[in-house]
């Protein structure tokens, strides 16, 4: 697979070529843990290509194939590294983000440092990362790190969802032990309220109504000036691998409303 | 006209390529029914470079992310490699 040097580290990418003559990119930003770039490369990626839009997809640090340093997983470091990735990949072009989990959260710390570089911003099941954001994640990932420090809990796993989700656990495990990721995610940069409602670029939140945001669905996206909100009923976080035939839908729609203004002469 | 079993085996053999030294610890003989993830201990990510390498060997009208974007989770993480090797051949039969 292609790779290339970004902030120093080795960064496994693909690149699917709209068909014509696109106008649009999209960068595809997946989630953190066993997560990398074929949650989208094997369902979004491909359908959203044929429809005429220029794909990027790529492993996170850390992540898939791309290099997994020991520390410097802030999220200012995400940011960065998405930065410096669309500069070699798309030159001066906006280009719309499309985030996954904390994919997403990238996605809205990259819209409120480079606003000259987004287009449109897609996040699905995603919220931008302010002190609540910050004390979930915490939260979060201390609970799962203890669960997996615990050997009987990769039996239980193993008997409820197969040996393929106990190996993608000891794969977590193994990521979030050998690497500070863990500790300094949640460090930020955060964002304040006033820095979310800032966001000028349009925004769609796609969020399943019993996923990560189900406290309170609307909270965030209200408050940006272009955020619009679609809620999947009877879903839990999963929402882009068990609905993914739905947001590829929603994706090409969006892309199209929000694309280039075309303008005569 | 395609001979499957030529396509079976340039499968096995690209998948092989993918697993490497992996393969004589798993002691596992890559079969028809040989599951990519549960067996080879292979992730998805894997399955983007395979697709890779199929174009590669077999040339771009063999596109398995465009193929597995059609499936849901449960069938990706079944895929065999009988399944694998069975797309590849269907591919090549229809630009014949």
């Amino acid at each position: 697979m292609p790779e290339l040097k970004v902030n120093g580290l080795r960064t496994n990418y693909q690149v699917l070529s709209g068909a014509g003559e696109p106008t649009e990119s999209v960068v595809f930003i997946h989630g953190m843990g066993t997560d990398s770039l074929a949650s989208f490369y094997l369902t979004l990626a491909p359908p959203v290509a044929a429809a005429g839009i220029d794909v990027i997809s790529y492993d996170l640090r850390g992540h898939g194939k791309s290099e997994r340093p020991v520390s410097g997983y802030a999220l200012a470091d995400f940011v960065a590294d998405l930065h410096e990735l669309i500069v070699a990949l798309v030159g001066d072009r906006r280009v719309h983000l499309v985030g996954n989990s904390f994919g997403g959260t990238i996605a809205y710390a990259f819209a409120a440092r480079f606003p000259e570089r987004v287009r449109s911003v897609v996040s699905i099941e995603s919220e931008p990362p302010t002190e609540i954001w910050a004390t979930k994640m915490r939260f979060t990932l201390a609970a799962t790190l203890e669960m997996l420090s615990v050997e009987e809990n990769y039996d239980w796993i193993e008997a409820n969802f197969g040996a393929h989700h106990r190996r993608l656990a000891r794969l977590a495990a193994k990521r979030f032990t050998d690497t500070t990721m863990a500790d300094e995610v949640p460090t930020g940069a955060l964002m304040s309220i006033e820095d979310v409602s800032a966001i000028e670029v349009p925004v769609l939140s796609i969020l399943g109504r019993y996923g990560y945001q189900s406290d309170d669905l609307d909270a965030l996206t209200s408050l940006m000036p272009r955020g619009e909100l679609y809620v999947f009923d009877d879903q839990g976080h999963s929402v882009l691998v068990e609905q993914h035939r739905a947001v590829r839908g929603l994706l090409v729609d969006w892309v199209r409303r929000h694309g280039t203004p075309v303008t005569d002469g | 006209m395609i001979d499957t079993s030529t396509v079976f085996d340039d499968v096995v053999e690209l998948i092989c390529g993918l697993v490497g030294d992996d393969l004589d610890i798993l002691g596992v003989e890559v079969r028809r029914d040989t599951a990519f993830h549960e067996d080879l201990g292979l992730e998805s990510i894997d399955l983007v470079t395979l697709g890779g390498l199929l174009a590669e060997r077999f040339g771009p009208r063999v596109n398995l992310a465009a193929h597995l974007a059609e499936y849901d989770l449960d069938d990706v993480i079944g895929l065999t490699v009988g399944e694998i090797a069975e797309y590849v051949a269907d591919r090549l039969r229809e630009e014949d």
